[in-house]
């Protein structure tokens, strides 16, 4: 895949690193509070002093739930022709205390096991309406 | 703070009406309203009414000012709630609180709406710094994906199973039948439930509420202007409005910060809590409760949160037939969202109505018998949540 037929989904939330992919968001130094994507201030309650930092967040993390896409959304969702239903899971981040949303990278959607351990991958969703590939983040089972 | 009566109920019932005017929609709630109540729009001091996104209100959110406009510009002020699928309720409470503060006598609480055809989408903006545009344009999730995952959840922590799921349909409109404002009065079966599409595993068409077009007005007043008009009017026994707590688990975005607990919806908790102290009762006082059920999920899960039963014990309740209105646990007896649709701002005021029919013993079939509490429940986009509590 060339890099001119392909475009991020959105702009700054996602890395390739030396280690792998990473999520990019933010942490609060003060209360350690985890934020995707990045915010501008904690919003911790509890949290006395706004501290933020950006961090990366991946790529091992625990699927809390699942669900597959029944029909073809309508945009901005992107999703490759012909339709096929995807799944979308519920991510909890290894020791990260961040609970993340992402498409599932899986040839069997109706099989995968809630509790089951999956890592970030950058793939594409599918194309956009001048044939590049629309690149996200995904999680696949380890 | 002053008692405050629900002096007046109204509305027009749910569908689609594509060559209706939502002026025409909502005059009829608000005249069935002020009839119901035997008071003339000359008499009504205040409007509080749901802003729509969707509908109406001159693409500002002024619909209460296109209500005034409409029944006869009298000078009156007029406010206009923003709160996503909770406006109706959050406009109920700023009605209820001018009341109940003295600085108005009779306060009109409408909401009415027109909605576009499918699922509620996003903003329309393709807006980076919208979480809801992200989550569709980075993952796809639509908002029936969001509520499949917590019921996902759900059955791998409690073992619901999808035949649970669709029984809670079945029972909606095995009650919703009967109701003359709610749009689907069709019986299912289980099966017909399990044979409906799936739109976002595990739940299925009959499952979750479609959008709607409708109007729902209550007309509040003081104690002492509704001794003029009623012998026994319904009360406010109480009425409140929350927003989220910062750590309760929903990824309403893109992510969030894991819960300690199980995940939900702090909004509506937070909101019920307030509301059920300020009434003085305890959650199983309650001899019925209008909820959110914009999924199956929510009528198993929310009553549990709530403290209206235990953790893991809806389904058992549900197949006893305890949340019928005959039962111990009444929920929903209007048929809920599932047999009325989203007509997103007006859901509030739609429940309120059932809730003040239900204790006036107006309600036929689908009847709670001896009603005398009952309590309205609704959440919306941005970590909005009410709750308010009605007896007689």
């Amino acid at each position: 895949m060339s890099k001119s037929n392909s475009i991020p989904a959105a702009e700054g939330l996602f890395t390739e690193t030396a280690d792998g992919p990473r999520l990019v968001g933010s942490r609060c130094a003060t209360c350690g509070s985890a934020y995707f994507p990045r915010a501008q201030a904690c919003h911790n309650p509890e949290c006395e002093r706004t501290d933020m930092r950006d961090a990366n967040f991946g790529p091992r993390g625990r699927l809390a739930s699942v669900t597959i896409q029944g029909y073809p959304p309508p945009a901005p969702v992107v999703w490759s022709d012909p339709y096929t239903p995807y799944a979308v899971g519920l991510v909890d981040l290894e020791d990260e205390a961040l609970r993340v949303i992402g498409r599932l990278r899986v040839d069997d959607p109706e099989n995968i096991e809630v509790g089951g351990e999956v890592e970030l991958v950058l793939a594409s969703l599918g194309h956009d309406d001048e044939g590049r590939d629309v690149i996200s983040w995904q999680f696949q089972p380890v | 703070m002053g008692e405050v009566a629900v002096l007046g109920l109204g509305m027009h019932p749910w569908g689609k009406f594509p060559d209706k005017p939502l002026n025409d929609i909502c005059r009829v709630a608000v005249e069935a309203a002020l009839a119901d109540a035997g008071v003339r729009w000359r008499e009504v001091d205040a409007v509080a009414a749901a802003s729509s996104r969707f509908s109406g209100g001159k693409g500002w959110g002024l619909n209460g000012n296109d209500i005034v406009e409409e029944m006869g510009s009298t000078g009156i002020p007029v406010y206009n709630l923003s709160a996503g699928c909770a406006a109706g309720a959050n406009a109920f409470n700023v009605g209820y609180t001018m009341v109940a503060s003295g600085m108005h006598d009779v306060v009109l609480v409408v909401g009415g709406e027109k909605m576009p055809k499918g699922f509620i989408q996003t903003s329309g903006l393709d807006d980076e710094t919208d979480p809801e545009y992200l989550r569709q344009r980075c993952v796809g999730l639509p908002g029936p994906g969001f509520w499949a995952l917590l019921t996902r959840q759900r059955m791998a922590e409690y073992g619901t199973s999808e035949e649970d799921l669709a029984a809670v349909a079945v029972k909606a409109h095995q009650v919703g039948q009967h109701n003359e404002n709610a749009r689907f009065r069709q019986l299912f079966t289980i099966e017909d439930v399990l044979k409906s599409n799936m739109v976002s595993h595990p739940l299925r068409l009959y499952e979750i509420c479609p959008v709607s077009d409708g109007a729902a007005a209550v007309l509040l007043c003081s104690a002492a202007y509704a001794r003029q008009k009623s012998t026994h009017p319904v009360w406010v026994a109480s009425s409140a409005v929350a927003t989220m707590r910062f750590d309760d688990g929903l990824p309403r975005g893109l992510a969030c910060v894991p819960s300690k607990g199980r995940a939900h919806h702090s909004e509506a908790r937070i909101s019920v809590g307030k509301a059920l102290e300020g009434a003085g009762i305890g959650a199983k006082d309650l001899d019925l409760v209008e909820l959110q059920d914009n999924t199956v999920y929510y009528e198993l899960a929310f009553p549990e949160e709530w403290g209206m039963c235990e953790p893991g014990e809806s389904e058992s309740l549900l197949h006893k037939g305890e949340t019928l209105p005959t039962g111990r646990m009444p929920i929903n007896p209007s048929g809920g969202f599932l047999c009325f649709g989203e007509a997103t701002t007006a859901q509030g005021l739609f429940q309120l109505c059932e809730v003040g029919w239900q204790l006036r013993a107006e309600a036929g079939p689908r009847q709670v018998p001896g009603a005398k509490i009952g309590m309205a429940q609704s959440i919306g986009l941005g970590g909005n949540g009410t709750a308010a509590v009605l007896k007689r």
